[in-house]
């Protein structure tokens, strides 16, 4: 028997709920209505690699398809979720039946309805096939049925309280009758007579030049019914400062990238243009592998973890626009979960080299580096942000005898090298890390999905599988903070900082964008495009 | 007679009495633009060779982000508050290296293959289409596959540009050698029973130098250019500075538009290294040409 337990998170209406913050919502004039077509043209950097939202995981990929397969529930700044397809969701008393309540005016944009059997159809599929990060993200899942056009339940294999988070927020909804069947569904290309939902609907495609997007007639989670804007173009630049000259000149309405603090301190002053922030839900960090002989002990982790001038990364190389974590996993954005009690590493070179010299490590060439100790440092030669922190990291370093070779590598070779685990210390940052009981388990947990460095502690895990099994967030948040304090004292990963991560648009031509956390969300969510109006 | 006593002494020796090394070097100092340009082809070799001297090696951060030009800092500063001055001069070092280290390599193998080509007439066909099929590909997306797949650092810039530059390099120099091989002293060195690798280093070799010395100039430069062009690509080696790398962190920091100063002055030295080079080897074969020499 199924009692509905009350989702404890913070609920509020689809339209007020999960907005971070609605800029200008100016009332629509009634000749605006009336205009000829409208349309806002947004600037990325990169083509659209694939249009199958469960495949694709580059931010071209998530902007566009974000707006055509709808999430089941959005995002607030603090990491928690807000109803958006989904009203109501819940679990068992047992914890081992999940279940979830979903609007039921929606249609594909091909007449059909949007009912829940394309949520059973989805998350078979993600599952049976294990397709992206949501498979990893689920593995409590057993089965799911649609008990009525508006209602799934889930069958879980243990008690799992980030169940039906997870599905809400990490896995798109794709058409059952428009994708091909269950086992097929990854390799599906869906490059052309696109089945959507959201608020456009794909209509041209111009592979290295433009991404057009046309408003469809029922898009019943904003006010007016359907989109104000009647187009979307997303036009493919070579890089963020082509963007930035373009938005100047009046050819861009808005950069979906976010923009590096040189230009966005340029563009702050320039009449029309307005800047937008947005927190990020992730972090930056460095990995220690800890296969190597070296950074397998705890005492040079350490010597490293104090060998970082965190102040210097922040104001310095991220120019401001970063906030510590308090060196946890659990960062204070997350302001339910995060421990107050945290405290960021010190900065200080002389006791890491105590720390050395306590262990047993000596200079004794007098190179002014301890013997063997000598890392490389991978990182992503393009991101500007990490190559100048990567620099910084290694002149600390240098300052506690400890020897770092910086390894910038191209995007592709470093993502291969990431995975590979073929690395010494490994800096990169994830995009979105906002539920703790699921991403402790993918980014700690032995063999997790996105475990890098290779960690494996049984006491770790211990309480990552105590946080998952938990099936109130009261229940969950003591275990998880006991395991970001672990992770901090064991310094498993060393957590620099969350991001603020700014915006620039047209603020002359248009108005009511709303803002929602993280890159991947920005400006460019389904419900600010929907929601943006021209100015006049 | 040294090179200095032909300096002190030429306006009263008539020029037939010269050697021909003296001859071009006469016409060389003569034109101004060929003088000019080697000599701040010099004045880069001599900033590479003190570059400690000159300046700090530019690590590290400084707290003047993004500065433009001042009395403290004279090329600015760039997005993480760092000399871009002493990027300059530190970069001058790094592509001068790559450039004349490639260069070597690259004149190295064309060299061998040149001569051999016309040396050896059953050769001559297959280096010949090698050439032709190495200066048909793709040079720049070969390039930065391979300095992708090897992964970034100054000796697989050194290869990479190197491996792509001898073909140019190995046609120049066959055509010269292949007039020389059908000289009757080459024919009379065979008769005495001169070994092929003597006749070819002795008296091949000598005979295509005054080209090898323009390739070596043109084949640098253009290196220098390759090396810009891979490390604004991101190819480049992180722990070390060239101006292509100068020109990468701005583009990469989105300083390119906001601070002309981050990418002026490394784009003036490349400038500066490419005109000259090319302003060098033009005087260099005027100088050497008989035609086109004055006197």
């Amino acid at each position: 028997m199924i009692r509905n337990v009350r989702n404890a998170l913070t609920r509020r209406s689809v339209l007020m709920g999960g907005v971070v913050m609605a800029m200008g919502m100016a009332s629509l004039s009634p000749a605006n209505a009336q205009d000829a077509a409208s349309r806002i043209v947004i600037g990325t950097t990169a083509d659209v690699v694939n249009f199958n939202p469960l495949v694709g995981n580059s931010r071209s990929d998530t902007w566009v398809t974000n707006l055509m397969y709808p999430r089941l529930m959005q995002m607030t700044d603090k990491g928690s979720k807000d109803p958006y397809v989904a009203t109501d969701w819940g679990y068992s008393e047992d914890g081992l039946t999940a279940w979830m309540d979903i609007r039921g005016d929606m249609t594909w944009n091909d007449g059909t309805p949007f009912t829940a059997d394309d949520i059973v159809f989805t998350v078979t599929a993600v599952t049976t096939e294990k397709i992206g990060v949501t498979a990893g993200l689920i593995p409590s899942f057993v089965s799911a049925t649609a008990v009525s056009p508006t209602r799934v339940e889930f069958t879980l294999s243990r008690p799992d309280s980030t169940f039906l988070t997870n599905i809400g927020f990490w896995m798109p909804i794709v058409p059952k009758h428009a994708f091909p069947e269950v086992g097929q569904v990854a390799a599906f290309a869906n490059d052309k007579d696109w089945v959507s939902v959201g608020p456009f609907a794909l209509t041209e495609v111009n592979a290295g030049q433009n991404y057009l997007l046309t408003a469809v007639d029922n898009y019943p989670l904003v006010e007016a019914g359907k989109a104000t804007v009647d187009e979307v173009e997303f036009r493919v630049f070579p890089d963020v400062n082509a963007q930035a000259l373009a938005l100047r000149a009046g050819d861009l309405d808005l950069i979906a990238n976010s923009l590096p603090a040189p230009i966005a301190r340029t563009l702050q002053g320039q009449p029309g243009i307005t800047l937008a922030q947005a927190p990020s839900l992730g972090w930056s960090h460095v990995l220690y592998n800890m296969t190597d002989e070296q950074l397998s002990k705890l005492e040079v982790r350490q010597a490293l973890s104090h060998a970082v001038d965190y102040e210097a990364i922040r104001a310095i190389a991220m120019q401001g626009l970063a906030t510590s974590t308090n060196s946890s996993a659990i960062s204070p954005v997350l302001s339910y979960w995060a421990d107050p009690e945290a405290k960021e590493y010190a900065f200080d070179p002389e006791l890491s080299k105590k720390i050395l010299t306590d262990a047993g490590y000596t200079d004794a060439n007098g190179d002014g580096f301890f013997d063997g100790l000598e890392f490389s440092l991978l990182y992503e030669q393009s991101a500007a942000d990490i190559a100048n922190w990567a620099q910084i990291m290694k002149d600390g370093a240098t300052k506690a005898g400890i020897k770092i070779n910086l390894t910038g590598l191209e995007r592709n070779t470093y993502l291969a090298r990431g995975r590979e685990k073929d690395f010494d210390i490994y800096a990169g940052n994830w995009a979105v890390m906002e539920e703790p009981a699921a991403y402790l388990g993918l980014a700690y947990r032995t063999g997790g999905f996105i475990n890098y460095a290779s960690i494996s502690d049984p006491d770790l895990e211990k309480l990552i599988d105590e946080a998952q099994a938990a099936t109130t967030p009261e229940a969950v948040k003591v275990p998880v903070q006991a395991a970001a304090k672990l992770i901090s004292e064991k310094v498993y990963d060393n957590v620099l900082y969350y991001q603020t991560f700014q915006f620039a648009y047209n603020s002359d031509k248009w108005d009511g964008f709303v803002v929602q956390p993280s890159d991947l969300l920005s400006l460019v969510n389904p419900l600010s495009l929907a929601s943006v109006k021209p100015k006049n | 007679m040294t090179m200095t006593n032909t300096s002190t002494t030429a306006p009263t020796l008539p020029p037939a009495d010269l050697k021909p090394a003296q001859r071009t070097w006469r016409a060389f100092r003569r034109n101004p633009l060929g003088m000019g340009s080697a000599a701040v082809i010099l004045l880069m070799v001599l900033v590479a060779l003190i570059a400690p001297l000159l300046a700090e090696f530019p690590s590290g951060y400084g707290i003047e982000i993004l500065m433009p030009p001042s009395a403290a800092h004279p090329f600015g500063t760039d997005d993480l508050g760092r000399d871009v001055l002493a990027q300059v001069i530190w970069g001058t070092r790094i592509s001068m290296i790559i450039g004349f280290a490639s260069s070597f390599l690259a004149i190295l193998i064309g060299v061998a293959l040149g001569i051999l080509a016309a040396y050896a007439k059953r050769l001559d066909a297959p280096i010949s289409m090698l050439v032709d099929v190495s200066l048909a590909l793709p040079v720049l997306p070969l390039m930065i596959l391979v300095a992708a797949l090897v992964g970034p650092s100054v000796t697989t810039l050194v290869v990479v540009i190197a491996l792509f530059s001898w073909p140019e390099v190995t046609r120049i120099v066959r055509s010269q050698a292949l007039s020389v091989t059908r000289l009757p002293y080459v024919d009379a060195a065979r008769t005495i029973g001169g070994s092929h690798f003597w006749i070819m280093t002795r008296h091949l070799l000598p005979a295509v130098a005054p080209i090898i010395v323009v390739s070596v100039v043109l084949t640098a430069s253009r290196a220098v250019m390759s090396e810009a062009g891979l490390s604004f690509l991101g190819l480049g080696d992180p722990e070390s500075w060239s101006w292509g790398k100068i020109l990468f962190n701005a583009q990469r920091s989105g300083a390119l538009t906001v601070a002309w100063w981050c990418t002026l002055f490394p784009s003036l030295a490349i400038l500066l290294l490419v005109v000259s080079s090319t302003l060098v080897s033009i005087a260099y074969n005027d100088a050497r040409n008989p035609k086109t020499r004055e006197n």
